[in-house]
């Protein structure tokens, strides 16, 4: 019996390091993700932070410089209202086009958002996106 | 035809429905001629299902644009190898494909079970069939894919450009072969559950399925990681997305049985661990799926709401439920009342990778979920990214391998000083050697100099291994090496397989810890003849070349490579405009070498000023990833196949005892 409870042991070891290391990736690498909504309620609070935010690129708002890769552009509600100033350098994803919905990853600083990454979601592999949803 | 389809999946519903209530009448009542009837049934559900698919295909192929999902997957001019794959390619194909392997597999357990396992056998059919009978009802009545159009469209809209590859159209025929085979050591616990049959005969019987499983699952991990590699166009091969976790936790949890189970076999040990380690690795497969389908966790594949998620959610429950119930009500019977003696020996070495192992799983499924759960919580989504997954499971992945080194030398039982000094002596001194060599070698201290020394510790031990059994063979009976060497592995495939499986898993370990620590990213815009840097590779951007068919139109970059000075390569990444959806994509260029790959990706074309971004990527010894995968699959290969003893052992199989002949 003895040895059954030195392996307990062992094992509640393992269980609390796994854990303590999910505990401590969470916290140093959790982002919060925000719809547009909550981003124009919350942004003054989590100035700063690394944040992700999904919303639609503005239509008409896109400003692509192809000598520096240096990209600009609007990213607003579906309907295009509320637009926030995005600016971004390197390369565009290849589904990245007016109107597309697409997740932000930056910091909010200075009245723009500092994309650090722009994800675009592909369309669906299961189900085709129906032509005006 | 189309209709016929669908009869033929109301039908074979309608058979699995009949199998599940005639198998369990027949087991309840010891009514042979019930449980004879079960059986069949769930004959006919396979034959029905072929139909079905067989049907499916035939529209694909014949571009009968007038199926709702022939015109979503297809279309005139897609290559027939893609129209083929085009079954697989959309929920509604899938799901149907999934049943097909399902009462394929089915069929096979009871081909193979016919005169054994007598008191397990219905329990076994009427759990494979509740499965299918759910798998059934969605295609039936959620996502039919005989679904008509109402006016015939005139062209389809062609399969999603980013899946027209090859790697593409083996993948998901693996993974589904490995979710699904992974039902039928499922079902064999459920019937040992049911029936009482406790001991070990479960497991002997489905001990080849659950390494058949554990082998597809491998396979379309890495086919998956391989296709993100070569056509996501961001350099790497896996990001941690919920789509990519969901294949890898049953193979964690699958990869944890197949070791504890020789626990069980050996010392009669963990019984309840490895009955929870099967139905996990079942429960998380159908967790997997409803991942994938139901929408609820938003990936970069973005799978939108289908509305099936709720159905899988509910089975997910029921199965979650019955089997916890079962396993609930025969705790008594499952306890064992051996225990582990020492720390050291392979038991606790065999334990301790079992808990690693499941820690990762659990570390995945945390981070997968983990948004979902905060949103529920707190009301506000919070996320984690590839960031967290690699700082969690970096040092678990070292401990991992680790054993990978000390489990299959350490004693069983307790392990003396002196068994220590010989199993160890040899690798650790090798990879310690390795460990200051690689750092003299200018390799910086970090998980990739840690890994690739354990790397050699657990090499150690396998040549170790083949070395000390060729050798006992050649002092006692004066067998040349080779023929020594053979007949080692012929006379213990499970086990010498399982340490070339090994050798595969350091090659996967080394080529992932490489290629994550030392990646060389650069990205520059060029004009026509301007050069760039990339590691040791300069780049020349020459010109652009375009190209035209019927399906995609193409814009290549052609970049001269040179190493030193000299010439090496011409390699051409493309921009693509797939024409149907008008979707554009990158063409990754690849020179692939054992020691790096150069990896380019032609970002943007900016056709006014003829300017082009060129990403390039250096990834060092990311080759033998894939290596790594086929040394697997050959060790796998070596320890399934069937060896001498365990055919004999099949002649003598308890069931056969007393049967009549036929």
């Amino acid at each position: 019996m003895l040895n059954q409870r030195r392996f307990i042991v062992g094992a509640v070891l393992i269980a609390a390091a796994v854990s303590y290391l999910v505990y401590a990736g969470i916290r140093s690498t959790s982002m919060y993700y925000f719809d547009m909504d909550q981003f124009l309620a919350q942004r003054a609070a989590h100035a700063g932070e690394d944040l992700r935010v999904k919303g639609w690129v503005r239509a008409g708002s896109i400003v692509w410089d192809a000598r520096t890769n240096a990209l600009a552009f609007d990213l607003a509600r579906q309907d295009g209202s509320a637009p926030v100033p995005v600016s971004y350098h390197g390369v565009l994803p290849d589904m990245f086009a007016a109107g597309r919905e697409v997740v932000v990853e930056g910091r909010w600083a200075d009245g723009s958002l500092a994309a650090r990454q722009i994800m675009t979601s592909c369309p669906s592999k299961y189900e085709p996106a129906k032509a005006g949803s | 035809m189309p209709a016929l389809g669908r009869l033929a999946v109301c039908l074979a519903l309608l058979c699995a429905t009949f199998s599940v209530g005639a198998s369990v009448a027949g087991a309840g009542w010891r009514r042979r001629d019930l449980v004879a009837a079960g059986a069949h049934a769930a004959y006919a559900v396979f034959a029905l299902v072929a139909v079905a698919v067989a049907i499916l295909l035939r529209a694909l192929l014949t571009h009968d644009f007038s199926l709702e999902y022939v015109a979503a997957y297809s279309s005139s001019t897609l290559p027939v190898q893609y129209t083929v794959a085009a079954l697989w390619g959309g929920q509604k194909g899938s799901l149907l494909f999934w049943v097909f392997v399902l009462s394929l597999f089915t069929t096979l357990v009871q081909l193979q079970n016919r005169e054994r396992n007598r008191e397990l056998m219905p329990w076994v059919t009427a759990t494979l069939m509740v499965i299918a009978v759910f798998f059934l009802a969605l295609v039936t009545f959620v996502t039919d894919p005989f679904e008509l159009l109402a006016a015939p469209a005139r062209e389809g809209q062609d399969l999603n450009p980013l899946l027209q590859n090859y790697w593409m159209m083996i993948h998901p025929p693996s993974l589904y072969t490995g979710y699904v085979s992974a039902s039928v050591p499922f079902a064999f616990a459920i019937a040992a559950l049911a029936t009482g049959r406790l001991d070990d005969q479960w497991i002997r019987t489905t001990r080849r399925w659950a390494l058949f499983s554990w082998f597809f699952l491998s396979l379309g991990n890495l086919f998956g990681a391989r296709w993100a590699y070569e056509v996501l166009g961001w350099g790497g091969y896996w990001a941690w997305d919920p789509v990519e976790n969901a294949a890898f936790m049953p193979w964690l949890v699958s990869t944890a049985y197949l070791h504890s189970v020789m626990i069980q076999e050996k010392r009669d040990l963990l019984r309840v661990w490895n009955m929870v380690l099967v139905l996990l690795t079942f429960t998380l497969t159908i967790f997997g799926t409803f991942l994938t389908r139901s929408g609820v966790i938003s990936s970069v594949h973005s799978f939108t709401q289908s509305g099936l998620g709720p159905f899988f959610i509910g089975f997910l429950v029921a199965v979650i439920l019955v089997a916890g119930g079962l396993v609930a009500w025969r705790l008594p019977e499952l306890r064992t009342r051996g225990t582990i003696e020492s720390f050291l020996s392979r038991e606790a070495a065999f334990l301790f990778n079992n808990l690693i192992l499941v820690g990762i799983a659990f570390a995945v499924f945390w981070g997968t979920v983990f948004p979902v759960l905060s949103e529920w919580v707190r009301g506000v989504k919070i996320t984690v990214g590839p960031p967290f997954f690699n700082r969690v499971n970096a040092p678990l992945g070292i401990v991992l391998l680790f054993l990978v080194g000390v489990g299959p030398v350490i004693a069983w039982r307790r392990a003396t000083p002196r068994n220590l000094r010989r199993a160890f002596a040899g690798p650790v001194g090798a990879g310690l050697a390795a460990a200051v060599l690689l750092r003299l070698a200018g390799v910086p201290l970090g998980w990739a100099h840690a890994t690739f020394a354990l790397g050699v510790f657990v090499l150690g031990t396998v040549v170790q291994e083949f070395w000390r059994g060729v050798r006992a063979r050649q002092a006692m009976l004066h067998e040349p090496a080779s023929r020594a060497l053979a007949r080692l592995v012929g006379k213990n495939r499970r086990r010498y397989g399982g340490y070339v499986i090994h050798v595969g898993v350091v090659a996967i370990f080394v080529g992932v810890a490489a290629s994550s620590a030392f990646r060389v990213e650069a990205q520059q815009t060029l004009a026509p003849g301007q050069e760039m840097q990339a590691g040791r590779f300069t780049l020349r951007f020459e010109r652009t070349e375009s190209s035209e068919d019927a399906h995609v139109a193409r814009l290549a970059a052609v970049v001269s490579v040179r190493e030193h000075g000299r010439q090496i390569a011409t390699l051409a990444p493309e921009k693509r405009l797939y024409k149907k959806p008008q979707q554009p994509t990158t063409e990754v260029a690849l020179r692939s070498r054992l020691t790096e790959d150069l990896y380019l990706v032609l970002g943007s074309y900016d056709p006014k000023s003829g300017l082009v971004t060129l990403l390039a990527y250096v990834n060092p010894l990311v080759s033998w990833i894939w290596i790594g995968g086929a040394i697997l699959a050959l060790g796998t290969a070596v320890a399934m196949w069937p060896s001498a003893l365990e055919r004999r052992e099949r002649a003598w199989a308890p069931g056969r005892v007393g049967v009549p002949a036929k």
